[in-house]
């Protein structure tokens, strides 16, 4: 397998696999959240200030994902 | 009875029959819930993260202009502003999470902001990327400071 096929295959594994774990704690936090809002209205601002703070976090790790598959896919060191 | 009927009602869901006065059944904290804004520490939130992003790209610029170069410098500055305006966005669906789905127009953002990085010649994607990472300081900053401010707070109390 030359280089740049391997490339792309490691770009498709990287932002895919760094697209679930995060995609799977976003719904989670959301889903909670609306649940808190619910439960609670007053608490609305708080709940939702904390779920920008763990969504800013978790999306980050999606991001490192998206950068090491887009260098791979466009500036490839090795090609 | 007659005297009474306009503010005392009789429960008919109950099987002993209670009082219940009128002014009780309409708010009796509307006074309370109108001054406070539930949704005010979240703009509070937003505002003071975006700040302190905007405050920490200053304070970086300089010295990446000084120890690198001027082109890495606006290297930084365009990852950051693009950075800035990715926190913008999660924060406006956040707060939109209920009416809508979250998006992922802030990635969209980025693959651009990166793509052209690495198309065009007078951008590098490390200090791009680098900056557009700004907004992660700037959330640690915020979440130390409330963890002091609430121990503070409560220790005043104490």
């Amino acid at each position: 397998m030359d280089i740049q096929a391997a490339s792309v295959i490691a770009a498709a594994l990287a932002i895919g696999l760094a697209a679930i774990g995060p995609g799977i704690g976003q719904g989670n936090a959301s889903g909670q959240a609306v649940a808190g809002i619910a439960r609670q209205p007053e608490a609305e601002g708080k709940i939702r200030g904390t779920l920008l703070l763990t969504l800013a976090f978790m999306e980050s790790l999606t991001i490192y994902g998206l950068v090491v598959a887009l260098v791979l896919l466009f500036a490839n060191p090795f090609v | 009875m007659g005297q009474h009927s306009s503010n005392v009602t009789l429960s008919n869901q109950s099987p002993e029959p209670v009082l219940v006065r009128e002014e009780q059944i309409a708010s009796p904290d509307s006074n309370s819930l109108e001054s406070h804004d539930p949704m005010a520490d979240f703009y509070q939130l937003q505002r003071s993260l975006l700040l302190t992003t905007l405050a920490l790209t200053g304070i970086f610029t300089f010295p990446v202009w000084y120890f690198f170069s001027p082109n890495t410098a606006f290297n930084y500055l365009v990852g950051a502003i693009t950075g800035l305006v990715y926190l913008k966005m999660l924060a406006k669906d956040v707060e939109r999470l209920g009416q809508q789905r979250l998006g992922a127009k802030g990635l969209g953002i980025f693959v651009i902001l990166i793509l052209v990085a690495s198309k065009w010649q007078q951008l590098h994607i490390l200090p791009v990327f680098l900056g557009f990472l700004t907004y992660k300081p700037a959330i640690v900053i915020y979440t130390v400071k409330s963890i002091f401010w609430s121990a503070e707070k409560s220790e005043n109390d104490a």
